[in-house]
């Protein structure tokens, strides 16, 4: 009896400190992940503004390029890009939003800033779309630094919260 | 052959947005392997050249003269079909644009019109694409087979100064590459000695270049400068690449003229097409009277489409201005 007490009592433990950790790592897999997607948008620019590569294949270069932890998504795009020929990017933008929402854990704003590439993705000159990627490439630094703080905020918080909470419930129960 | 020429004709379509294609994917098998320019223009019928004439199509597919029955082409359309073409890549065509066409795999060109924008060095871009000419490239190998007996020099093994004339839309360019082909894989009269031909592709239609890969067949012994002009084109074909043949298309300039003089003091051969039905109307371009006083070219071969697109009307030699065809 004792025996599965003490068991019981860990594994409630053990599940609630996952689930701490579970939430306190979004908030480092933001960060993360915005640091990846900073580095993709940045090959995509080179490949764009000095290579001139069609977007097909420039897609194809950040995917091999760039962490694969993220840049898994611009393959997904490629695909939906020519699998589907009456859509256009910015559909396969709002395609993998998702993606980037559940595997990435972005936030909406995130996402949002995402989309405003697709918007002008391909349809101007070189110069023009080197200005808007100045302007994302912006945006995403202020993402980065809000979601580090966040991070330093929350991320600590989640994870004890977990493990006392676990603690707090089997003081109670026994 | 047939077979072969639909495919060309299929493949286009993959260029064109789902709405029209589907319409011109219907069309009679033989009307498909003749066609010759798809247009599309905003707001106005689905419009297609075939055997010399011009036919709008339904959404049926069937063609038809009567435009109420005929297919309207939509913004939507335009805009997609402008995607597929540039490959959702404006800024990879941006050169292209500026020109007023671009070239797809294939070697088939398209032609572009709408709101032209100028900048600080001339044309800048097209906004607000209204119209588009999807030009079908149809490779026609040998038609210079019986042509080429007129313009080469055997005793030199080389071959005479040549220009080509005629109107618009008679075949110029298709001969011209066939005689570059020729000339290039090597005849039989030079011991299937094959010469070294460098073209300067200023429209990129000659070569039809895509990636770096001409899409027609321009011959074993061909360099290909694409996008390049006349002038910056012989100099730099002259420094590096010792040709023994230039061929250029659609001389006119002065610039033109003096792509020509470098290329003769070089010792290289020219053959060049232009536009034009007679001598007098080269003499009253100015440019062109320089060279035909100088007696530069040695051969004119006239062009036009009485029997079909291609037909040599005449054969001049440029010393006596006689016709030597027989």
């Amino acid at each position: 009896m004792e025996v599965l007490r003490i068991i019981g009592g860990l594994l409630i433990i053990l599940s609630t400190t996952s689930i701490g950790f579970y939430y306190g790592n979004r908030f480092s897999n933001r960060l993360e992940n915005l640091i990846y997607i900073e580095q993709c948008i940045k090959i995509l620019e080179t490949e764009i503004v000095y290579g001139a590569v069609p977007l097909p294949d420039a897609l194809t270069n950040v995917y091999y390029k760039g962490n694969k932890k993220v840049s898994f998504i611009f393959e997904e795009m490629k695909k939906h890009l020519l699998n589907n020929k009456d859509e256009d990017i910015f559909q396969s933008f709002t395609y993998v939003s998702d993606l980037l929402k559940c595997k990435l854990n972005f936030k909406e704003e995130d996402i949002e800033m995402f989309l405003s590439l697709g918007r002008m993705l391909g349809s101007s000159d070189r110069q023009d779309q080197e200005k808007n990627f100045k302007l994302i490439l912006k945006q995403i630094a202020v993402f980065q630094n809000e979601a580090k703080l966040e991070r330093d905020k929350n991320e600590k918080m989640y994870k004890n919260l977990g493990i006392l909470t676990g603690f707090a419930i089997v003081i109670i129960l026994l | 052959m047939d077979e072969n020429q639909i495919g060309i004709y299929e493949n286009v379509l993959e260029y064109i947005s789902l709405e029209l294609s589907r319409s011109l994917k219907k069309i009679p098998n033989r009307y498909k392997a003749h066609v010759e320019e798809i247009r599309l223009r905003i707001g106005l019928p689905l419009n297609i050249y075939c055997m010399g004439s011009d036919y709008f199509v339904t959404p049926e597919g069937s063609l038809t003269g009567d435009r109420v029955k005929a297919k309207i082409v939509r913004k939507q359309d335009m805009l997609k079909t402008f995607q597929l073409i540039s490959n959702y890549s404006v800024y990879a065509f941006e050169e292209e644009i500026r020109n007023g066409f671009i070239t797809l795999k294939g070697g088939h060109r398209v032609g572009i019109g709408g709101k032209v924008l100028y900048g600080a060095n001339g044309i800048e871009t097209i906004r607000n694409i209204s119209s588009l000419n999807i030009r079908i490239a149809r490779e026609k190998l040998g038609v210079s087979d019986n042509l080429i007996k007129y313009i080469v020099d055997i005793p030199r093994t080389t071959i005479h100064n040549t220009l080509i004339i005629s109107p618009p839309q008679c075949g110029k360019t298709t001969i011209l590459r066939d005689i570059v082909r020729n000339l290039s894989n090597g005849l039989e009269i030079f011991n299937n000695k094959g010469l070294k031909v460098g073209v300067i592709d200023e429209r990129s239609e000659l070569a039809g270049m895509y990636n770096g890969m001409a899409q027609h067949d321009v011959g074993l012994r061909t360099d290909i400068l694409d996008g390049c002009t006349k002038k910056d084109g012989t100099i730099m074909l002259l420094r590096a690449m010792s040709p023994n043949i230039i061929a250029m298309d659609e001389i006119g300039s002065i610039n033109d003229v003096e792509a020509i003089h470098e290329s003769l003091k070089a010792g290289v051969k020219i053959i060049a097409t232009v536009h034009g039905s007679s001598i007098e109307d080269l003499i009253s371009k100015r440019s062109l009277s320089m060279l035909i006083d100088e007696k530069i070219f040695e051969r004119y071969i006239f062009l036009d489409n009485s029997k079909g697109i291609g037909t040599v009307r005449d054969v001049i030699e440029g010393n006596s201005f006689t016709t030597i065809i027989k």
